[in-house]
């Protein structure tokens, strides 16, 4: 299943910049289409003068629309995606298993508890939401792997199943902290769930970059261990790659990426499987390169996902999490169904 | 509605949101809106059920009719259907004469508030914030859509079908509101409660001029006689100097 390439510079680099060419032509799109209709060319003259510090040539509404509402929801885009794609391809180094992901296992809905739970007891407590989703991913990372624990090690299917069962017990918990409480803050709580790009939070946002970014350059440094750590534990050992402390670096990035990136977006879906899975496919899994790729791969997919969310039943928008789950859920029973 | 027709001593039981008036308040709570408890419903015996969210509750109003228990749903669309709704509650409870009195005075209301702007051309342009995030307000089918053109307004998320949509933030700018109203509880009407906007909102003429405002949502959200005071609100706020 897994295609064993050889990395060359020359392969990493070409893939790269492919890779680099998509994002930019995503955040394109993203930035050039919405709701409400503005001529490419004035986007592209009122950027330029943006850029040399001229005024930009819009009316105030266009130019709002285009500079505080589109830019910074790509950014946000770009964040979450590349973070749960990496998030996605760590855990999956992690569990030794190619169909974990933050979703599926249901690391993201325990971060979603956390994060409701923050909401509701510690509302004034600064970054009470990112450290609340944190905890409540690490917690279930933690639970589903001890959950999945078989006789002979982790089983895809008992790890899956376990996710199940645990994301089904951590929505039920969050619906009734949703029907007991009543904190205004908790309206349209539904909608942040189901994932949500529109969030305004700027110290949230400024937060989330910098553990993002820090996240997903150590997991990319990493990256040589985690090929061994895929070849198998042993051999890892006996290459001098001390298993146990790379293991639990993992898995509190993996927590880390993904809290910080819920705690903002709500719980956003099968990027983090379907990402990896085709870098794996059509380039290579040596994570010197699947890390990196899955960052940018991702970004697009969620500029991409986001793009359409506000535009399919514009001027009303769906939740993100509502299209990559609609795309991801098919694609992850093909991808399980190969695997068996 | 029932205590507007002075029906207090025949309520047997409300459900958990109602707080209007005092008195509803100590009667056993036999439902929330959305979830009618109904063993406790069958044990108070009631003559008649009033349901307002009735495309919700198909289920409940199916049972109760098999249980031979009258259902009464009122009209919660529009003004209208409300007035309507308390006039055919009057015929049913044999209070037509408190219902005719109390339609008459609602309805002289009404009409006061429509003549106020009866000789103004343009509208002013509403949005109605129902949650910021992710950015909710109120479509065409939506109660409060009916207010604000009754109160003179124009909404601007008016194109829109449902009820309460999520709503593009651009599409919000563009159409430039030159108000903006929120649903507010009576009990936090200081001035902490104050409506944070979405991002980009604050250019908006509303936002520049200052012209946020928030309403009681017990006034706008119910359909009650108490929506008219929720309407000659909003249509205070959109014509000030109309004052009286």
């Amino acid at each position: 299943m897994k295609k064993f390439v050889y990395l060359t510079p020359k392969l990493f680099f070409t893939t790269l910049s492919l890779l680099f060419l998509l994002l930019l032509i995503s955040f394109s799109i993203a930035v050039l289409f919405g709701s409400e209709k503005i001529p490419a060319l004035k986007i592209l003259v009122a950027s330029s003068n943006y850029l040399l510090g001229h005024p930009s040539g819009l009316s105030i509404e266009l130019e709002t629309i285009l500079f505080n509402v589109r830019l910074p929801r790509a950014i946000l885009a770009i964040i979450a995606g590349a973070a749960l794609s990496v998030a996605g391809a760590a855990l999956q180094a992690l569990l030794r298993n190619p169909l974990a992901e933050p979703y599926v296992l249901g690391v993201s809905s325990g971060a979603a508890l956390g994060a409701v739970l923050a909401i509701i007891f510690a509302e004034t407590f600064p970054l009470s939401q990112p450290l609340g989703a944190f905890l409540g991913a690490a917690i279930t990372i933690l639970v589903v792997y001890l959950l999945g624990q078989g006789k002979r090690g982790t089983s895809t299917d008992r790890l899956i199943l376990a996710g199940v069962i645990t994301t089904s017990f951590l929505w039920a918990a969050i619906i009734f902290l949703l029907t007991v409480a009543s904190s205004a803050k908790l309206r349209g709580i539904a909608f942040w769930l189901m994932g949500d790009l529109s969030s305004s939070n700027n110290t949230l946002l400024g937060i989330t970059l910098v553990i993002n970014f820090l996240g997903i350059t150590i997991i990319f440094l990493l990256s040589r261990s985690l090929n061994l750590l895929m070849v198998g534990e042993e051999s890892a050992l006996s290459l001098g790659v001390s298993v146990e402390r790379i293991k639990i670096a993992l898995y509190l990035l993996a927590s880390l990426l993904t809290g910080a990136t819920v705690a903002l977006v709500g719980s956003i879906g099968y990027i983090g499987l379907i990402v990896p899975h085709i870098i794996r496919m059509a380039v290579s899994s040596d994570h010197r390169l699947l890390i990196p790729a899955s960052a940018l791969l991702g970004a697009s997919l969620l500029l991409l996902a986001d793009t359409l969310a506000r535009i399919v039943i514009a001027p009303r928008e769906l939740p993100v999490g509502a299209i990559t789950a609609l795309i991801g859920a098919p694609l992850f029973v093909y991808l399980l169904r190969r695997s068996a | 509605m029932l205590f507007a027709l002075e029906l207090n001593d025949k309520v047997v039981g409300v459900t958990s949101y109602c707080n209007y008036p005092q008195a509803a308040t100590k009667i056993p709570k036999v439902s929330d809106t959305l979830h009618p408890n109904l063993e406790m419903i069958i044990s108070l015996k009631p003559d008649l059920v009033l349901v307002t969210t009735a495309s919700q509750l198909e289920q409940f109003t199916s049972k109760m009719s098999e249980l031979g228990i009258a259902v009464f749903v009122i009209k919660s669309d529009s003004v209208k259907g409300v007035l309507s709704s308390i006039e055919l509650l009057g015929k049913t409870t044999n209070k037509e004469q408190a219902a005719k009195s109390l339609i008459d005075s609602l309805n002289a209301r009404l009409e006061k508030v429509k003549q106020q702007h009866s000789n103004q051309t343009a509208k002013p342009k509403v949005f109605f914030i129902v949650g910021t995030e992710p950015l909710i307000t109120v479509g065409r089918k939506a109660f409060v859509t009916d207010l604000i053109n009754l109160a003179g307004g124009q909404s601007i998320s008016e194109d829109v079908e449902t009820e309460w949509p999520a709503y593009s933030i651009e599409t919000a700018i563009s159409r430039a509101p030159e108000i903006i109203l929120s649903p507010g509880s009576h009990s936090t009407e200081n001035e902490s409660s104050k409506l944070t906007l979405p991002k980009g909102l604050e250019i908006t003429p509303a936002a520049r001029a200052g012209k946020i405002y928030k309403i009681d949502g017990d006034l706008l959200l119910r359909p009650g006689p108490r929506i008219i005071d929720g309407l000659e609100q909003i249509a205070k706020l959109l014509y000030p100097e109309e004052k009286r």
